[in-house]
């Protein structure tokens, strides 16, 4: 039976008249809102949606099912990848979605100033328009800025620029009490106290909501130009990578994937750009490589010295993707891999596992060898700079509990491999409800332990995100 | 097979172009020249006819100077020699005027070089300002055959096999040569150039023809007057149907046009 009260009917009439959102309850809830990107963790409704127009609306929220203990769950686009953003044990639903305002560009600084639920997509291309690169990268490019955050989102980039941590300078927090915080300030060094905008981040909306943020920006370099490597297979595709990384050329982003995943999303594009044979070898893995540079001249000497690496490194040729097409159609195929995945396959699940990058050909090995003992499929992909690999279970013919069986079966022995080879369960999807027993299992009491004493001391009722990251319902 | 593919660079076309507000010019201001779409696919399908056929591709562009990197990455791609008009008397030509250049120009190669140009490729248009006129016109002043809108060639007995795309499907066309060809979207990609492609490319010279060799050409009067230059409207946001089933979506979509009175 559930710790937490029901949401009522006078329970409603006292959240309309204590925000200045839209609550939404029954019927008038869109089914969207029961799931994230990976339904496979479960279709829950929520007893109430709000979307918060402002801090204050997220204030009076929290404030209210504080005082009446309802649980909260918060909310961006709902991309995420591990439940996050599903309401597990019922209460509100609070969407930050609405509150999608740039607010201010600190030009001399370099910052930006917006509101959570601002969309990543839409705060990358703004910054663009006055001059300036916001360097994480993310996959999904329609999440939230205040999810990014959440999940410390990494992303392509990240192999050069860092993660979302390393760009947020300042926030806005909602504490589950209803307290208003503010987080962290716009300068660039701190030393003052423990770091709670560092922990805020990542904590996947368990310990506050984040409703303003001022972010760190980049001057926008001015050209880009990605190679393609073509490799016979996966284990010389990954062997250049630590040579690339000590070449000191600074790769902007460094992708590996193997052909069996192009196959499936030039499929779903209807268009082939990475080619299967060179001189009559089968091409198997590519190494997708962007540089930038101030123009056109100083990126042909770096991509010139990248490709004697990679060639050096076993490379059976390397492509050129230097104009704006023949980017955007290189770009296309690595961007399109979980929609090509999830358009072609019924049953799907994924883990995010980060390890060293000289063991990401191990570690693909046990996971494919592994994978023979079950009956579904794995497809792969990840970020060969970083060693973040993403790994997808699917299937198109078995029973949903056969699947879910199987793939409890499979991750653990993934994730206990993972750490063996000294590396650790999520690289930025998070945990959330569906890696939450996993977790524990990896992480062990002692951190367990600590990471519950923190969600306490921040959520003392416990009704913010709850059955999420380090607290069992 | 000699080949000579014509090519325009034009800014790129991925990018919304505005206009400026105190002159009401284009604002192309941080917009990549790139070679034109429809150019790369006449580029590779001239390529893709040199391989199987033999020969050689030259690029020629009317351009400004700069040009001269779009005509490498052609190099880049297969083509083996290229050429850049340009005179500061060609400035101002309209697309009549250019083709004449296009035209003074091939002459002038042929006599210079020795070869002659079996076929000369051309985008169907450039993505600029669409005229789609520069492949027949220059037919014209050679007073040989044109076949436009191809989506693949082949070599025939006695010239070339053309599939032509209609407004109904497609259609095969054979002609004769010398011939002009202007190209619409094939079924495949211009290819990617490899680094050594283009490290080579990069370093081969382009030469530059101008009017002393092809001639100056006049323009004449010209037949368009530019009136006004706008943005089209924006376009209303369309509705989404999400119904439970495709029916009811169908059923709602079809209700949707008799209500406002289209069906």
């Amino acid at each position: 039976m559930s710790q937490y009260q029901k949401v009522t009917a006078e329970f409603v009439k006292a959240l309309k008249s204590a925000v200045s959102g839209k609550v939404m309850t029954g019927a008038e809830i869109n089914e969207d809102f029961s799931h994230d990107e990976m339904p496979i963790y479960g279709k829950l409704m929520p007893e109430a949606v709000v979307e918060a127009k402002t801090t204050e609306d997220v204030a009076a929220v929290m404030s209210l099912c504080n005082k009446h203990n309802i649980p909260v769950t918060p909310r961006g686009a709902g991309t995420g990848l591990v439940g996050g953003a599903v309401a597990v044990d019922g209460g509100i639903i609070l969407s930050t979605a609405k509150m999608n305002k740039i607010i201010s560009y600190d030009e001399d600084n370099m910052m930006v100033t917006a509101q959570a639920g601002v969309l990543f997509n839409d705060l990358a291309a703004d910054a663009e328009k006055h001059g300036f690169l916001y360097p994480p990268d993310p996959g999904e490019k329609f999440a939230t800025v205040g999810g990014n955050v959440a999940t410390n989102a990494g992303g392509m980039r990240a192999v050069k620029y860092g993660t979302t941590r390393d760009y947020v300078r300042a926030m806005t927090v909602v504490l589950p009490t209803g307290e208003i915080v503010h987080l962290g300030a716009p300068v660039s060094k701190s030393s003052s106290g423990y770091s709670l905008i560092n922990l805020m981040i990542g904590s996947e909306g368990t310990l506050g909501i984040v409703t303003e943020l001022t972010l760190k920006l980049l001057p926008l370099p001015k050209e880009v130009v990605s190679l393609i490597a073509l490799y016979e297979n996966l284990r010389d595709c990954i062997a250049a990578v630590p040579k690339m990384m000590r070449a000191n050329l600074h790769p902007q982003t460094m992708e590996f994937m193997e052909r069996d995943i192009v196959n499936v999303s030039e499929s779903y594009l209807g268009k082939s750009t990475f080619p299967q044979k060179f001189e009559n070898k089968d091409v198997n893995a590519y190494l997708l490589i962007s540089f930038e540079g101030g123009d056109d001249d100083s990126l042909d000497g770096v991509i010139e010295k990248a490709s004697e690496v990679v060639l050096d490194a076993g490379a059976l040729d390397v492509l050129v993707a230097d104009t704006p097409q023949l980017k955007k159609d290189a770009w296309a195929a690595r961007d399109s891999f979980l929609d090509a995945i999830n358009s072609t396959t019924k049953l799907v699940d994924e883990c995010d596992v980060v390890v060293p990058v000289s063991k990401i050909p191990d570690f693909l090995a046990y996971i494919k060898l592994l994978a023979q003992n079950y009956d579904f499929t794995i497809q792969n992909f990840g970020h060969a700079g970083d060693g973040n690999l993403h790994i997808y279970c699917c299937s198109n013919d078995m029973e949903i509990q056969d699947f879910k069986k199987q793939v409890s079966d499979f991750m653990p022995k993934t994730y206990a491999k993972a750490y063996e080879m000294g590396g650790l369960i999520s690289g930025e999807h998070g945990i959330g409800y569906g890696k939450r027993d996993y977790l524990a299992e990896m992480a062990g009491p002692v951190k367990m332990r600590l990471m519950k004493g923190i969600k306490d001391v921040f959520d003392p009722n416990g009704i913010l995100n709850p059955g999420k990251v380090c607290c069992k319902l | 097979m000699e080949i000579l593919v014509c090519i325009k660079q034009v800014p790129d076309d991925s990018v919304t172009v505005h206009l400026k507000a105190n002159t009401g010019e284009a604002d192309l201001d941080g917009i990549s020249p790139v070679v034109n779409a429809f150019d790369t696919y006449a580029l590779e399908m001239a390529v893709r006819l040199k391989e199987s056929s033999g020969g050689a591709v030259t690029v020629i562009s009317v351009g400004p100077e700069g040009t001269e990197n779009a005509i490498k990455s052609c190099l880049a791609v297969g083509a083996d020699s290229g050429y850049l008009i340009n005179d500061a008397a060609f400035n101002n030509a309209g697309a009549p005027e250019k083709s004449k250049i296009l035209a003074s120009s091939v002459k002038y190669l042929e006599k210079s070089t020795g070869k002659h140009f079996d076929i000369i490729f051309c985008g169907k248009e450039a993505t600029d300002y669409s005229y789609g006129q520069a492949g027949p016109q220059l037919a014209e002043i050679m007073k040989i055959g044109v076949v436009t809108d191809l989506t693949d060639i082949k070599k025939a007995d006695a010239g070339v096999c053309c599939k032509q795309e209609t407004e109904d499907g497609y259609r095969t066309v054979q002609t004769g040569l010398p011939c002009v060809v202007t190209v619409s979207k094939p079924a495949y990609d211009p290819r990617y150039p490899t680094i050594r492609s283009k490290l080579a490319a990069r370093k081969m010279e382009i030469p530059v023809l101008t009017s002393s060799q092809i001639g100056n050409i006049t323009a004449a009067k010209t037949a368009n007057i530019t009136l006004r230059i706008y943005e089209p409207p924006k376009r209303k946001c369309g509705v989404k149907i999400k119904e439970k089933t495709c029916a009811d979506s169908a059923c709602k979509a079809v209700g949707m046009l008799a209500d406002a009175k289209l069906l």
